[in-house]
């Protein structure tokens, strides 16, 4: 028993010199906090003046990601149904949706909806954008769109932006569903379930396990994603903001570059919990395969 | 022009081609210039968050945190506006470009992402291996570089590929501070010719397509071949 090494002895050691390091390293960062938030407080009228407004360009964003991934979740299922479809026109046309959408910049979609499209429609004649103004008009709930240019940019974005993700959900979707083994709904179906029930019992469940991890992370990417609307023009979410903030600034060149951080960190604020609530998903629902 | 003088609005197209091809050569620049960049980078935070050492482990994992949680368009805000402003004040804004910055933030950006897949790459290869090679009396270094990092490359190229493409939509981004690329050409021809905004969008996303369609098609057969293999 002589000859069996221990667990220290198979651990391999770190150099002293270099361990000396590691304490240096915690000194340094909490040096590096007191740092932070030594800058923080420095600017602090800033951050006082900013921070509201920003709060506010947060919160359309927020509403901007919802609104996007619920029909980007109704485009994504009729894509996959689309995909697996018995119908080879219906193959192909979510093929060549899938395969555009993925193969060409968000930001051209964005500038094809929210100005090669909509002034199309307009010339044309049929404007959803005017039906779903009017239709909120109807209900008297314009608070949360002040602004017709607002409205206006808002509205294109949203579908850009669901057109866009529809189309990765639609490869997430079709993962999730051919997965599931066909012996399960053959099972289902042998021991007297309908087609419905089966779905609903046997195979959703199932593939609810599989699409959820990756819906977590495009989720997150559309919140980054949501940025780019900034460039549409018009719509007042937290990059728009932070620019409008930080560019009349350019006389006090450390202020815009505060500013602009400060932009950063309420992103990271909203996105970091959602990674790493999207990391315990992936955790929880991992299949033993 | 004789040919082409039935289908409406073709000679705007064939007016604006010279731009995009310019366009869509900025963009393979960008991309070509980025990509190894953010690979080095990436594969240099793979082995620093995967050290054994703190002071190495928690700056790397503290800047992929940061970077993959903050959108890419903030990133190249914050590097082109906000360092200019202060590069002008000792005067070395000229540095600080819409090439070098959008260089800079499509490598700093997709750095991160390559890093974690170098880590998943790394982890992916039996821990056998490199036990082996340390019982052979192989060095550390030598038992990553000669054992590990060679049976890990194959395994990590899909993801790769995969990357580029997603680099290569995201240099659109950097129409957005000026730098001459694919859609910025596309808006500035948008602006000359209002009557045919369609056409001209159809052809720079058909450009995009035939810059991204091969690329992804090389990545599908070259992870199929590799399922086959494995």
């Amino acid at each position: 028993m002589q000859q069996t090494l221990t667990i220290t002895e198979l651990k391999p050691k770190a150099r002293p010199w270099l361990v000396i390091f590691d304490i240096l390293f915690y000194v340094l960062l909490a040096a590096f906090l007191l740092a932070v938030i030594y800058y923080f407080y420095s600017y602090r009228s800033i951050v006082i003046l900013d921070v509201p407004v920003m709060l506010q360009g947060a919160a359309l964003t927020i509403f901007l990601t919802v609104m996007s991934m619920i029909l980007a979740t109704i485009f994504g299922f009729i894509g996959a149904l689309g995909r697996i479809s018995r119908f080879f026109l219906f193959r192909w046309i979510a093929l060549i949706y899938v395969e555009v959408i993925r193969g060409t910049p968000i930001l051209v979609q964005l500038f094809l909806w929210g100005y090669a499209i909509s002034g199309a429609l307009t010339q044309v004649g049929f404007n959803p954008y005017n039906i779903a103004y009017q239709f909120l008009t109807l209900l008297q709930n314009n608070s949360l769109m002040p602004d017709q240019v607002f409205f206006n940019a808002v509205f294109w974005g949203i579908i850009g932006l669901s057109f866009n993700y529809g189309a990765y959900l639609t490869e997430v979707f079709r993962t999730g569903i051919q997965t599931i083994d066909r012996g399960q709904t053959e099972a289902g179906l042998s021991l007297g379930l309908t087609s419905p029930q089966v779905m609903r019992h046997i195979v959703l469940p199932q593939a609810i396990r599989i699409t959820v991890p990756p819906f977590a992370n495009y989720f997150i990417t559309l919140v980054q994603d949501t940025a780019l609307l900034s460039t549409l023009g018009g719509v007042i979410e937290l990059q728009e903001v932070t620019t409008s903030l930080a560019s009349p600034l350019s006389s006090a060149p450390f202020t815009e570059l505060f500013v602009y951080i400060l932009g950063a960190v309420i992103f990271l604020a909203i996105c970091y919990p959602l990674a790493l609530l999207a990391r315990y998903l992936e955790g929880r629902f991992a299949v033993a395969y | 022009m004789r040919a082409t003088k039935g289908i409406e609005g073709m000679d705007v197209l064939l007016q604006a081609t010279p731009d995009f091809l310019y366009g869509a050569l900025h963009t393979i620049i960008y991309c070509a210039v980025s990509f190894p960049i953010a690979l080095l980078l990436g594969l240099v935070l793979a082995l620093m968050s995967g050290s054994r050492f703190v002071w190495l482990r928690g700056p790397a994992r503290i800047f992929i945190e940061v970077v993959r949680s903050t959108p890419m368009i903030t990133q190249l805000f914050l590097i082109y506006f906000g360092l200019s402003a202060i590069l002008a004040t000792i005067n070395i804004a000229q540095i600080d470009n819409p090439w070098t910055a959008g260089i800079a933030s499509l490598a700093l950006n997709y750095c991160a992402y390559e890093a974690e897949v170098f880590r998943a790459g790394f982890l992916s290869v039996d821990r056998g291996q490199s036990e082996a090679a340390l019982s052979l009396g192989l060095t550390s270094r030598q038992s990553f570089f000669r054992v590990v990092l060679p049976q890990a490359v194959p395994l990590m190229i899909p993801p790769f590929v995969n990357d580029l493409i997603y680099m290569l939509k995201d240099s659109a981004i950097i129409s957005v501070i000026g730098g001459t690329e694919l859609t910025a050409a596309l808006e500035l021809a948008r602006e000359y010719n209002y009557t045919h905004t369609l056409a001209l969008f159809a052809y720079a996303m058909a450009l995009y397509l035939v810059m991204s369609l091969p690329t992804s098609y090389f990545a599908r057969w070259y992870e199929r071949r590799l399922r086959a293999a494995l």
